[in-house]
């Protein structure tokens, strides 16, 4: 292990530690309500980063596995009482396997094509749950979680530490990824996909490959939703915001590393959260859009890119 | 390479966006200590056109402060956006609750909305008014929540009775249902399904639609092949107009005497307003409609002061179906707080289980879990309209009551087919 793989370790090992710590010291519950919705997305964009950053292919249907995630695990709880960990598991499985299917449906279409036909898969999935009864169809489904373990004072600080360690999880996934072969490959894939080809870098495995774990991780960033919410809709579950935010946290932190949609997603959440509860959300929609066109129009590489070349340039 | 003047200006514009959201935020506390009414509103996404709703509390809270307050102290409402997401309302009510320091709860619009804040509420054991969630507190069964909608007990399945009380005194022994595949008219059409199986009558015809069907003339014609007596629709304002277009284009059998139900659109200003004449002959749910049975001096007033200020921000103009039950919510809260003598969510509750309260509504008590223990949803028909002047619908005679009995102000005009070219 290479030492900056051990120092992110660590670093990792020591937030999840902190966040486990945090409830105890932190009394008020809306801050873990708040801070799980900004873990989920930093989850979501880190694996919504997998296929749309490393590999360059823009997935407009980020809440397509979200919402099969939600929907699993709100299933698997209230049919069959599984706990929740077992719930997360099912559904980064289902999210790696719909992953696949729908690599090999769309990955022979590029670009715009792609994203078109990847936000097909929102509206395919939603349209499934609304005419399936067992799943409440649109009148949703309530979904009473199970009482917290003694190690968490209450449903809102064991939520937000469950969340804390699905992103945790994600974002070393994530990291594994760019520093192995399969990020060179994507890598490669983003550059040209022709030349990777001729190369000998076996591109549509590859490809595959980022769906499925992209898949899993946003299908994971689903799972505890249910218990978070009580209560889960086709509409909220497959919501465009969240395609959308998927798409926009990694562009404004960065596509290129792990640290670029962390970065962007712990910005954006934070500031959406804020906005929910100070300013009307017409307001919070506008600072949103301003952010983004201020990073599109000076910083196409986001923030991540940023720091790097001013590090770099300090360096120099 | 980055220039260091498009670092500053990023730096400046993130900063921007980062600033503003807690320098426009920030609250003024008042000194006093006020009652603080939390509520979230869906003031932006789909639900967007129930944000008159918030005229309505906030003339509860002018009327509630002029006339002194509560307790003596001043009534504040804290009001947050939770964009028709339910995604939103977790966080939202444990900001209300765990840093504004709310006393009193409404919770947010719909039976989609509020079911996220349920589980809250009962674990946490607080007071709350609840806006318009059809069987909102039946799987809780929270002891301190309380409808302002008028709902009525086992509102699942109950609420839209009185098309089918109508329907059975018509004779009707064959009934169509259509519904859009939504949460709202689904339970609409199942329960409908249901009261029209206990009266005896037979559904020849049963079909849920996609929301975004907007041709609806193959539907039209195989309910006029099923032959109904009746057709109970449970639809959404878009498809309300192409359904009451596709029946004027295609045409409905003579036999059918009751047409409508559930449909949502023919209670806003928007859609009467567009359809105008082509509504005649109509029967419909409402909440309030100016007849002589409903318009009190003190409905009229709250009619008068709320319709130029939705003039002015340009929301529903007529606001019959929302608005006055926002002010109702406010009236339960205060008569709770002035009854109790107290914010205690307990003593509130316990007052409201044991006490009618008189509002603009109408006296108004409550069972056990919170329902009107009289559902007192009305079935309207729509009558004499002559152009597509909004106006007309502030008179009466323009949407008859035909049930509740109590409220009646006509008999049902039918078959549909006379009613409609009368």
């Amino acid at each position: 292990m290479s030492r900056n793989s051990a120092l992110f370790l660590i670093g990792v090992a020591v937030v999840v530690a902190l966040g486990f710590l945090m409830p105890w010291v932190l009394k008020n519950p809306f801050y873990f309500f708040a801070g799980y919705v900004v873990l989920q997305y930093v989850t979501i964009a880190t694996g919504w980063n997998i296929l749309g950053g490393y590999a360059g292919y823009i997935n407009f249907g980020a809440a397509g596995f979200f919402g099969a995630g939600v929907y699993l695990s709100a299933f698997l709880f209230t049919t069959f009482g599984l706990p929740l960990p077992l719930c997360i598991l099912a559904a980064a499985v289902f999210g790696a396997i719909l992953g696949v299917l729908m690599g090999y449906l769309t990955l022979r279409i590029q670009g715009v094509y792609f994203a078109i036909a990847t936000l097909g898969l929102v509206v395919v999935l939603e349209t499934i749950v609304h005419n399936i009864s067992a799943l409440g169809g649109a009148s949703g489904m309530a979904v009473y979680g199970p009482r917290p373990p003694s190690w968490s004072p209450g449903p809102s600080q064991y939520n937000f530490t469950v969340m804390l360690v699905i992103a945790a999880v994600s974002v070393a996934l994530a990291r594994f990824v760019e520093i192995s072969w399969i990020g060179r490959g994507l890598r490669a894939v983003r550059a040209s996909e022709d030349a990777a080809e001729c190369s000998g870098v076996p591109t549509l495995r590859l490809k595959l490959l980022a769906c499925a774990l992209s898949g899993a991780v946003l299908a994971a960033a689903g799972a505890p939703y249910p218990f978070y919410t009580s209560f889960v809709e086709p509409v909220t579950a497959f919501s465009l915001i969240i395609g959308l935010n998927a798409i926009a946290m990694p562009l404004i932190g960065g596509t290129k590393s792990w640290a670029g949609p962390v970065l962007g997603a712990l910005l954006l959440a934070s500031v959406q959260q804020i906005a929910t509860v100070t300013i009307s959300s017409e307001l919070n929609i506008l600072f949103v859009g301003l952010v983004l066109i201020a990073f599109v129009a000076f910083a196409p590489g986001g923030i991540a890119d940023l720091f790097g070349r001013r590090q770099g340039r300090a360096r120099s | 390479m980055k220039t260091r003047r498009e670092f500053h200006k990023l730096a400046v514009a993130a900063a921007a966006g980062l600033a503003a959201p807690a320098i426009l935020g920030r609250k003024a506390f008042a000194q006093d200590k006020p009652i603080r009414v939390g509520a979230s509103v869906s003031l932006t996404g789909p639900l967007a056109s129930t944000k008159n709703g918030l005229i309505g509390y906030e003339l509860w809270r002018d009327d509630v402060n002029a006339a002194g307050g509560l307790l003596g102290r001043k009534v504040e409402l804290v009001i947050y956006d939770d964009q028709s997401s339910a995604a939103n309302v977790p966080a939202i009510y444990s900001k209300l609750v765990d840093v504004d320091a709310c006393d009193v709860l409404f919770s947010p619009y719909g039976a989609n909305l509020s079911a996220p804040v349920m589980p809250f509420i009962k674990q946490r054991d607080l007071f709350m008014i609840g806006m318009f969630g059809l069987a909102g507190n039946d799987v809780a069964k929270h002891d301190k929540f309380f409808h302002s909608g008028p709902w009525g007990p086992n509102s699942g399945r109950d609420w839209a009775r009185g098309f089918f009380d109508l329907a059975k005194a018509q004779g009707v022994a064959k009934i169509a249902i259509i519904n859009a595949d939504l949460e709202f008219s689904k339970n609409a059409a199942k329960g409908g399904a249901e009261v029209a199986k206990e009266y005896g009558m037979e559904v020849v015809f049963n079909q849920s639609y996609p929301p975004n069907t907007s041709d609806f003339s193959s539907i039209i014609r195989n309910i006029n092949a099923a032959d109904p007596d009746a057709i109970f629709i449970a639809s959404y304002p878009a498809d309300s107009t192409a359904i009451i277009r596709g029946v004027k284009e295609i045409g409905i059998s003579d036999k059918v005497k009751l047409f409508g139900g559930a449909m949502i659109g023919p209670q806003y200003g928007a859609l009467l307003g567009s359809l105008g004449p082509e509504l005649n002959g109509l029967v419909n749910s409402h909440t309030f409609v100016p007849e002589p049975t409903m318009q009190t001096p003190a409905i009229k007033g709250f009619f008068d002061r709320y319709t130029p200020i939705a003039v002015k921000q340009g929301v529903e103009p007529l606001g019959f179906y929302i608005p006055p039950f926002y002010y109702v919510a406010g009236e339960l809260a205060a008569a709770a707080i002035k009854g109790s003598n107290s914010v205690d969510p307990a003593k509130m509750a316990e007052f409201l289980h044991a006490n009618t309260v008189d509002t603009i509504a109408g006296k108004i008590a409550f069972n056990e879990i919170g329902d009107w223990k009289e559902r007192r949803v009305l079935m309207v028909q729509l009558r004499g309209i002559e152009g597509n002047d909004l106006e007309q619908f502030r008179s009466p005679g323009r949407q008859v009551i035909l049930d509740p009995p109590s409220l009646k102000t006509g008999d049902l005009a039918a078959p549909y087919n006379k009613a409609r070219t009368s």
